[in-house]
């Protein structure tokens, strides 16, 4: 085994037993921080397929600004074990239910997918950033200029949707 | 490409103006900009030009076309917004340069030629008008409004991507003109066709056609009037032309698979939006159900993808669009006036100011399709290609439908002329009256001279 194997192992292992720990563990706090280490892990694993920009805009998104909304929205509803209600007997069937069928279909999708694509190594640079922005400004140039008419207009609706009421100072 | 980049200038520039202490002449700056950028554009008809920044946008007579409409339609609406938001003058750069944002938006959906640019005009489009939905902030419907269109439009740019997504990884491409090689070609993938089937969901979202109208009458009522016009003329029209450009252009071949499911799709849009308009007693909520029906009759284009099947469309959205603009401007009008948009606010307008009565008379004679308007060539240039396209039974379907419409159009007609309750005098801002003549003066250049309107 070589060594990205292992590393691909133990990334692994981490990224699945922390997912299963932010679904098992009673307290929501724990949950949250499970779920951080298993979204770096996966970062992670961005960096062993050398897409550097997607594990550091998944750093910046997932671990940063999404847990920091997990958990300041953890902390305004302010949840604890004993506010968690017990779930009717009829739920838990059909969840039960909805995760077989989700499972069967997970087992049919697995087995008819006869090949997986190998890797192909002469594409090495494809996820680094420098390639990333060679395609932006040159092939994606307009799409990506386009893009800030986008984040303009959300920013300007949010400016006029929190303006104050009838300013008395004209 | 350049009414896309000048657009978009215009729209910061009007962000920007408040800074400069400008506040004043952001709408007559942002109309006669508007004007240039609309005659640069009508100078590109008939030019031919090559694929713009690697075939991200393509400049044609269709995209041009519907440019213009766009432009015009963008002009009358901010001339409207000059009265309409005397009472927040403190606000006015942010709705003007939004509503020029949205302008851009629905012009990048006419002139894409490439997914990418597709999904960020519609997403420009949309967000927008989640944002101006829910100006309203004291009106509880308003928020409702807002909050009802944003889940659902979310929910529907998500279908969209995934059917985006699908039709990249079974073509390779993000390219219109790659795609349609490849959906012309052997056997298309299966996830093609299940690609195409979450964007066909998507579009009818946006259109507001039936299975997935639901949010249209609730979210048009909700929000303020001149952003329900802009809505039901400006972001339907846009999602129409790009809705064209994908099915009737790019997977046309694939795409005929679906043609019955469209089929129905369009008898059931003409149907529940023709019932559904009779029972209401709020004008704003009847022309929400009015414009169901109308993309009903729009879809008639998308499954009927032939020569002058773009000609069909645009001269359809050209009457609806003018039509509703001037129904809209006088609508303003009088609930401003009477603080109600209900039909009893119509009661006696003949009486109080004639002069809009009547335009209001055109507005929804055009709409219900009766010669000479151009309300009237529309449906009989899309019937009449429907009957050659061997859709028979589902023409006479739409034609029963649009007698039947005559009864909620007349509804408002009979109210107008009918003796008035009070004596109050009513006088509507001049705006608004010349806002609705220049509307109803086309519609009629348009009955008369349709060949004008025509995308050759």
């Amino acid at each position: 085994m070589s060594l990205v194997e292992i590393t691909f192992l133990i990334l692994s292992v981490i990224a699945i037993g922390s997912a299963l720990m932010t679904v098992l563990s009673k307290n929501p706090i724990h949950s949250a921080i499970y779920l951080l280490i298993c979204f770096s892990s996966i970062a992670g694993h961005y960096l062993l397929l050398n897409a550097q920009f997607l594990f550091i805009v998944h750093i910046i998104v997932y671990s940063g600004a999404i847990m920091v909304l997990f958990l300041t929205t953890l902390m305004l509803l302010n949840l604890n074990e004993e506010t968690e209600q017990h779930k009717p007997a009829m739920a838990r069937l059909g969840a039960l239910v909805a995760a077989i069928i989700l499972g069967l279909v997970l087992v049919a999708a697995v087995s008819k997918t006869a090949t997986l694509m190998p890797m192909n190594n002469n594409t090495v640079d494809i996820g680094s950033i420098k390639a990333l922005g060679k395609v932006l400004m040159d092939e994606y140039f307009y799409p990506f200029e386009f893009i800030s008419i986008l984040l303009l207009s959300a920013m300007v609706g949010v400016v006029l949707l929190t303006k104050k009421e009838k300013t008395t100072v004209a | 490409m350049k009414t896309l980049t000048y657009t978009s200038l215009l729209g910061i520039f009007c962000m920007l103006a408040e800074i400069l202490n400008l506040r004043k002449f952001i709408i007559p700056i942002a109309l006669v900009a508007l004007c240039v950028i609309g005659g640069l554009t009508y100078c590109d008809l008939n030019v031919h030009f090559e694929p713009f920044f690697s075939d991200m946008l393509r400049v044609d007579n269709f995209s041009t076309s519907f440019s213009l409409l766009l432009i015009v339609i963008a002009i009358l609406l901010i001339a409207l917004s000059y009265d309409f938001y005397t009472a927040q003058k403190d606000k006015i750069s942010d709705y003007i340069s939004i509503i020029i944002f949205t302008l851009c938006g629905a012009l990048a959906l006419v002139s894409f030629s490439n997914m990418t640019m597709f999904f960020i005009g519609l997403e420009v489009m949309s967000i927008s008008f989640y944002i101006l939905a829910g100006t309203n902030k004291r009106e509880v419907r308003s928020n409702e409004a807002a909050m009802k269109y944003f889940l659902m439009g979310s929910f529907a740019s998500g279908i969209l991507l995934m059917g985006i997504t699908l039709i990249y990884g079974a073509s390779g491409s993000f390219n219109l003109a790659t795609i349609a090689v490849y959906a012309s070609g052997q056997n298309p993938d299966i996830t093609f066709y299940i690609g195409i089937i979450l964007v066909l969901v998507a579009l009818l979202f946006k259109v507001s056609a039936v299975p997935f109208h639901f949010w249209a009458p609730d979210v048009y009522e909700g929000s303020p009037m001149l952003i329900t016009a802009l809505m039901a003329t400006l972001g339907k029209v846009a999602s129409f032309a790009a809705f064209y450009k994908l099915f009737a252009v790019c997977f046309v071949d694939a795409g005929s698979h679906f043609k019955l499911v469209i089929a129905i799709v369009v008898a059931l849009t003409i149907l529940v939006g023709n019932l559904s308009a009779i029972r209401q007693d709020s004008f704003k909520r009847m022309l929400a159900f009015s414009g169901v029906t109308n993309a009903g009759f729009m879809l008639f284009a998308i499954l009927l993808p032939n020569e002058n099947g773009g000609s069909a469309l645009f001269f359809y959205a050209v009457a609806y669009a003018l039509s509703s603009i001037a129904a809209f401007a006088i609508a303003i009008a009088v609930s401003k006036f009477s603080g109600s948009e209900k039909f009893d606010a119509f009661k006696g307008l003949a009486h109080k100011h004639p002069f809009s009565a009547i335009l209001l008379t055109f507005a929804m004679i055009s709409i219900a399709g009766i010669p000479p308007f151009a309300g009237f060539f529309a449906k009989y240039f899309i019937l009449s290609s429907a009957i050659k396209g061997g859709y028979f039974w589902l023409a006479v379907f739409a034609i029963i439908n649009s007698v039947v419409a005559f009864y909620y159009y007349f509804k408002v007609i009979i109210m107008m002329f009918s003796k008035p309750e009070n004596e109050d005098s009513f006088s509507p801002n001049f705006v608004y009256i010349t806002v609705a003549s220049i509307a109803v003066l086309i519609t009629i250049i348009a009955g008369f001279a349709p060949g004008v309107f025509f995308i050759h």
